[in-house]
């Protein structure tokens, strides 16, 4: 979330994808470093996934993460 | 500790810090992809990576050398200067 | 049925006070403590007593005539200085109090005998936990707060507030002091004058300037509260139509205000007039400029890229001002030419770019000084214009020297410099000499003065003691669409 907020300040629009567990921290995250940065959650456990299953995830996820850094 | 400060301008626009104005579309754009590094992210990256050039932007691909602290400032500006949007992925 | 009438501003709120007997105490006070029993004796009497406690709302004891004051409200809003204060209330108001230990006082008071048996007669008290300067501030905001009006900002707790200030666009590049409410507060009591009273409309956008919103650009800026009347007298010289401060930031020339201030308020604020005048060091030099440019900037919407389209800009515009060297000027102050008394303090706004120095370290007489200063002014914004710029030349003491030595006048040097000023104008006409910028065929053989006679030239005595140099700033056009210096009294 740093980095994004970082990154934006330099001008770079910027999305944070982690998954649903870290949902209420990087609320409290955001709010803390004072810029509500675009972040995008997916289903978790991750770490037990195919890659197959990895890819569909992202495929899921694909257009909300698109529309988080473009506008309007 | 939170600090309060009163509003120096004409208050005609929002105080807090704005997200950056974003591009209508990501055709002929740069995106950066920038993987924290924990296990299994680069596959979720790859196809990201894949429907990214699809709708027609290059895609740089990026990686932190650790999770755990925020990206060194040097791979921040490589970022910032060679692309115009950035995706950061995967925490878990 | 009568119209009501306009509800005055609502007072911060004070807490009315019971009626009967009003203790205010602290634990952490040897004569409170001294006096906790009589304050025990005096519960159980007739007239009902209440206790407010500063610190430990179980002291003198846990009763429910003992109430938690530990925000200070009550004290604060009561002007409690000393604890034990002992009031008697009626009706809401306090009718007398007295303050410590004196059992005389305490007995004609309270209306009792023999209270404190065994205590000595009197004992001072010590001080009120709502007059301790380390928390001044606090209570400052908290319960004086109400006279601010602006929008409250978080600043989020993983913000840094100085990155914060440039996150929100509030500065001019270079950091500024966070804005909070204390130091506003404070910033706010450099002046007489009510937050809410309006200073000026300002440019560009014409939005009503509170004395209140200038404070705020003032504490950013970095600058003191006895600054505070020299930002807003400059500010209502710069927005008014005269000086024409829109045309100021619209301009793509590279102009901006240079303040000049004059009177006692130099001594008082300790502005820099001598060594490095125009330079960086000194403080009220430092921000008074740069509070009326983050003023105009945040409020009026004055910003580099936006209204303002200088092409190159000057570093002056991050705020020029700096105080005329009166003691040691064999001439009138710029303020007595403009028509102020000496010892009035005033602040003149001029239109005017950077400062180009001048060298003349050769000059014996006041007439050979007073020809090559005509000569490098004829460059001023560029040698091919005349009458249409205005300049203002900042005398050093040296150059002075040679006028105070030779009984020359403010006037006798300005009609010498302007005799000597004259320029053919076949010499400068669009085309001759091969360069084609220049004045129309029309304007061909005759004389014309560098500067327009009427105020074209702004003249004031400032700089070290050594140095034979002098400055020129050039400034910006005269007439409609144009700008004049103004001049505006500083007011407390």
């Amino acid at each position: 979330m740093h980095d994004i907020s970082d990154l934006e300040r330099r001008g770079l629009p910027g999305v944070f994808v982690a998954s649903e567990p870290f949902r209420d921290g990087a609320q409290v995250q955001s709010d803390a470093l004072g810029l509500d940065t675009a972040r995008v959650f997916v289903d978790h456990p991750i770490q037990d996934r195919t890659e197959d299953e990895m890819r569909a995830l992202a495929e899921a996820a694909f257009d909300e993460i698109v529309a988080c850094i473009t506008g309007p | 500790m939170t600090i309060t400060v009163l509003d120096p301008t004409d208050e005609t626009t929002v105080p807090a810090r704005q997200r950056v104005v974003r591009p209508e579309s990501l055709h002929g754009l740069t995106v950066g992809l920038l993987d924290i590094s924990k296990p299994k992210g680069n596959h979720f990256l790859d196809q990201l990576e894949e429907q990214l050039t699809g709708l027609g932007a290059r895609v740089e691909r990026y990686t932190k050398p650790t999770f755990t602290k925020p990206a060194p400032v040097d791979l921040r500006h490589e970022i910032a200067s060679s692309c115009d949007a950035v995706i950061e992925a995967l925490a878990d | 049925m009568p119209e009501p009438a306009t509800p005055a501003r609502p007072e911060p709120a004070t807490p009315i006070l019971p009626d009967g007997l009003v203790a205010i105490v602290k634990r952490d006070c040897p004569t409170c403590e001294l006096v906790a029993p009589v304050l025990l004796d005096l519960a159980g009497a007739d007239t009902p007593l209440t206790v407010f406690t500063q610190d430990d709302p179980s002291f003198p004891t846990a009763a429910d005539w003992v109430v938690d004051d530990t925000d200070l409200g009550v004290s604060w809003h009561h002007d409690i200085e000393t604890v034990p204060t002992l009031l008697l209330v009626r009706d809401g108001r306090e009718q007398e109090r007295t303050v410590g230990w004196s059992r005389q006082h305490w007995q004609e008071l309270t209306g009792a005998d023999a209270l404190g048996p065994g205590l000595p007669e009197m004992r001072p008290g010590c001080g009120s936990l709502s007059v301790d300067p380390t928390r001044a501030d606090e209570l400052a905001v908290r319960f004086g707060g109400s006279a601010v009006h602006s929008r409250r900002v978080q600043i989020a707790p993983l913000e840094d507030e100085m990155e914060a200030m440039f996150d929100r666009d509030w500065t001019d590049g270079l950091p500024v002091v966070p804005p909070t409410e204390a130091r506003v507060l404070r910033m706010l009591e450099g002046t007489t004058r009510a937050p809410d009273e309006i200073v000026c409309l300002a440019p560009p956008n014409l939005v009503p300037c509170s004395v209140e919103k200038v404070a705020i650009n003032a504490v950013m800026a970095g600058a003191k509260p006895e600054y505070l009347p020299v930002v807003l007298a400059a500010l209502e010289a710069v927005c008014t139509d005269e000086f024409n401060m829109h045309g100021v930031l619209a301009t793509t020339m590279a102009v901006g205000p240079v303040l000049v201030v004059n009177g006692p308020i130099r001594h008082q604020i300790g502005m820099n007039a001598g060594v490095n005048v125009l330079g960086q060091g000194n403080r009220p030099n430092a921000t008074i400029g740069r509070a009326v440019q983050l003023t105009v900037r945040n409020v009026g919407g004055g910003r580099p890229g936006e209204i303002d389209r200088s092409t190159q800009g000057n570093p002056s515009k991050l705020g020029l001002c700096f105080a005329e060297d009166e003691e040691g000027s064999a001439w009138d102050s710029l303020a007595v030419e403009r028509g102020f008394d000496p010892g009035t303090s005033t602040v003149t706004a001029f239109c005017g770019e950077g400062p180009r120095i001048i060298v003349d370290q050769q000059s014996r007489s006041p007439e050979s000084l007073t020809r090559l200063l005509a000569d490098a002014m004829r460059s001023v914004a560029s040698p091919r214009m005349v009458m249409g710029i205005d300049a203002m030349l900042v005398l050093s003491p040296e150059h002075m020297a040679r006028y105070r030595d030779a009984g020359w006048s403010k006037q006798r040097f300005r009609d010498e410099l302007t005799a000597v000023s004259m320029i053919d104008s076949d010499t400068i006409l669009a085309g001759a000499g091969g360069i084609d910028e220049g004045l129309p065929a029309d304007f061909a053989g005759v004389q014309l003065p560098k500067f327009n006679p009427d105020g074209g030239l702004t003249i004031v005595h400032a700089g070290g003691p050594a140095g034979l140099f002098s400055s020129v700033l050039a400034g910006w056009l005269r007439g409609p669409g144009g700008s004049i210096p103004v001049t505006r009294e500083v007011r407390p």
